[in-house]
């Protein structure tokens, strides 16, 4: 005999493992330290490209200007200025993250905990028929 | 409406019965438009303009993944913009880059977003992209239409402004640079369309999460006036010269598309809304439970009725009444049963007719007779069954 209930979990559990379920196996793989960790990591690797992308039209915006003026600029000054907006925006940046994959990692051990559980009654589903089968 | 419902669920069975086709053919169809429209907007490098190339790149999008297609816009509208000067493709290429690495690493799914603004935008109903990203989509989604709206205006301005760009050609690279990157940052235009549709995208949102009923349907027309009205206000206050007619009658059909994509995604039934209060030991639950409006396909079963089935001599007279009432033999189980086995006999002679000669074509003609007759009085034995089971 089919029983239905173990069918709609089982289709259920089938759904999420072929979507969601591939992307948060992946994430629940990691320590949570681990996870947030390496991804703040490669935001601040974006960051720091784009931060350099910008500086580098910013430089070619002002190139005549710059050239111009080499000699009576105040180069420390201004790198220490260009450092300065740097960390602000890596620091920034890296936050954002922190707490966007904060969320997401406990979003998705949530969901692979509601996962467990549904496996764990499946088991117990195909436990309980096996004794009615036996009796 | 009952019959739209209906319509709507042929249409989610279809499309589950064949999702594996279909997914491919919109996206190609997605891939194919947009790329056109890009060609079309743009259209500089004569190589890109080719519907063979369009085609072909349109089908390889349609077997890979739905990012690929905003690589691939991303690619022709380089490509184009490439052909008019190079300073505009460092441009261009830095602002997808920014796109790239600073938002769309959060929230991929989004950014089909920033291909479907433009796409919207051409179409001269932008605010589709913020009713819908508002009623779909999360406040985040702020970003990804900004960018959209971003993308679009930088496109905008190359196609403009393509003339004066080149006539700048002996001024050098570095001011044709600057004229563009002037241009870009201080279109006011583009300013005014990204405030509005972040306002529209957090307001449709704020309204469709509340507990109201029709939230949608109110988000989806505030959203529309407020767009309206911020576009229009920036209009008089920056000189944005945008075509007020056209914002109106774009905002009109973007709620009449918006409120088709609710008809697809969001249709509850309001008229059967339950409100339930219980408690527990900590709380008191007062719960709303809205059903969703759903139909049954009805089932079309055809019954083919053949009653010219030659009859032997002797058979039982229920043979007919299959033909004369389905149902009748359904609630009749003896009758029923009776008719399967002499329809299953009236074959036997049917197919030894064909050898038999004249007389015995005879003998079939009178026993075709017999059978109307018998006819008839299996006609009354059916009639006389239906009004006992009346009783």
């Amino acid at each position: 005999m089919l029983n239905e209930e173990r069918i709609i979990m089982m289709t259920r559990m089938a759904a999420y493992e072929s979507g969601e379920g591939k992307k948060n196996g992946a994430i629940g793989s990691y320590f949570r330290g681990d996870y947030i960790g390496l991804q703040v990591l490669k935001s601040i690797i974006s960051a720091t490209i784009a931060y350099f992308l910008v500086c580098g039209m910013y430089l070619l915006y002002h190139f005549e200007t710059l050239l111009d003026g080499i000699y009576e600029m105040d180069l420390w000054g201004l790198a220490r200025r260009a450092a300065t907006a740097y960390i602000i925006t890596v620091v920034v940046y890296a936050l954002i993250s922190y707490v966007i994959y904060s969320y997401k990692y406990g979003k998705a051990k949530k969901k692979q905990k509601a996962y467990m559980n549904r496996l764990r009654q499946l088991s117990q589903l195909y436990q309980l028929e096996s004794k009615n089968k036996q009796s | 409406m009952a019959t739209l419902l209906v319509f709507k669920e042929k249409l989610k069975s279809f499309y589950s019965k064949y999702e594996a086709y279909l997914v491919p053919v919109l996206k190609f169809a997605a891939a194919f438009v947009s790329l056109l429209i890009i060609n079309k907007k743009l259209g500089y490098m004569a190589q890109l303009n080719s519907t063979a190339i369009v085609l072909i790149v349109s089908l390889l999008c349609s077997f890979l993944p739905l990012n690929i297609i905003i690589v691939m816009g991303a690619a022709f509208s380089l490509g184009h913009v490439y052909s008019l000067s190079w300073e505009c493709v460092v441009v261009l290429l830095v602002l997808y880059l920014l796109l790239f690495l600073l938002y769309f690493r959060f929230s991929p799914k989004d950014t089909i977003a920033v291909l479907l603004t433009p796409v919207c935008f051409a179409l001269k109903i932008p605010v589709v992209m913020p009713l819908s990203m508002g009623l779909v989509g999360s406040p985040a989604s702020v970003v990804s239409v900004g960018c959209g709206v971003i993308v679009y205006y930088v496109l905008n301005f190359i196609n403009r402004n393509a003339p004066a760009i080149n006539s700048l050609d002996a001024d050098g690279s570095l001011v044709r640079f600057r004229y563009f990157l002037d241009g870009i940052l201080h279109d006011r235009a583009m300013i005014v369309a990204v405030a509005a549709f972040a306002v529209t995208v957090i307001v449709v949102y704020i309204i469709r999460r509340m507990p109201v009923d029709h939230c949608w349907t109110i988000a989806m027309i505030t959203g529309a006036l407020m767009s309206m009205v911020i576009l229009m206000f920036g209009d008089l206050k920056y000189h944005t010269n945008i075509s007020i007619m056209g914002t109106i009658v774009g905002s009109a059909a973007a709620v009449g598309i918006v409120k088709v994509l609710q008809f697809f995604v969001f249709n509850v039934d309001y008229s059967r809304t339950e409100h339930i209060q219980f408690e527990d030991d900590e709380y008191y639950y007062y719960v709303k439970a809205v059903p969703k409006m759903s139909v049954t396909i009805p089932d079309k079963t055809v019954t083919k009725l053949d009653t010219r089935k030659p009859v032997q001599h002797g058979e039982s007279a229920s043979s007919i009444h299959t033909a004369v009432s389905d149902s009748v033999s359904h609630k009749t189980s003896s009758a029923g049963a009776s008719s399967r086995t002499a329809s299953a006999a009236a074959h036997t002679p049917a197919r030894s007719s064909g050898m038999q000669t004249k007389p015995a074509a005879k003998s079939t003609l009178s026993s075709y007779r017999e059978q109307q007759t018998k006819g008839s009085h299996a006609q009354s034995g059916v009639e006389r069954l239906r009004e006992r089971n009346e009783k």
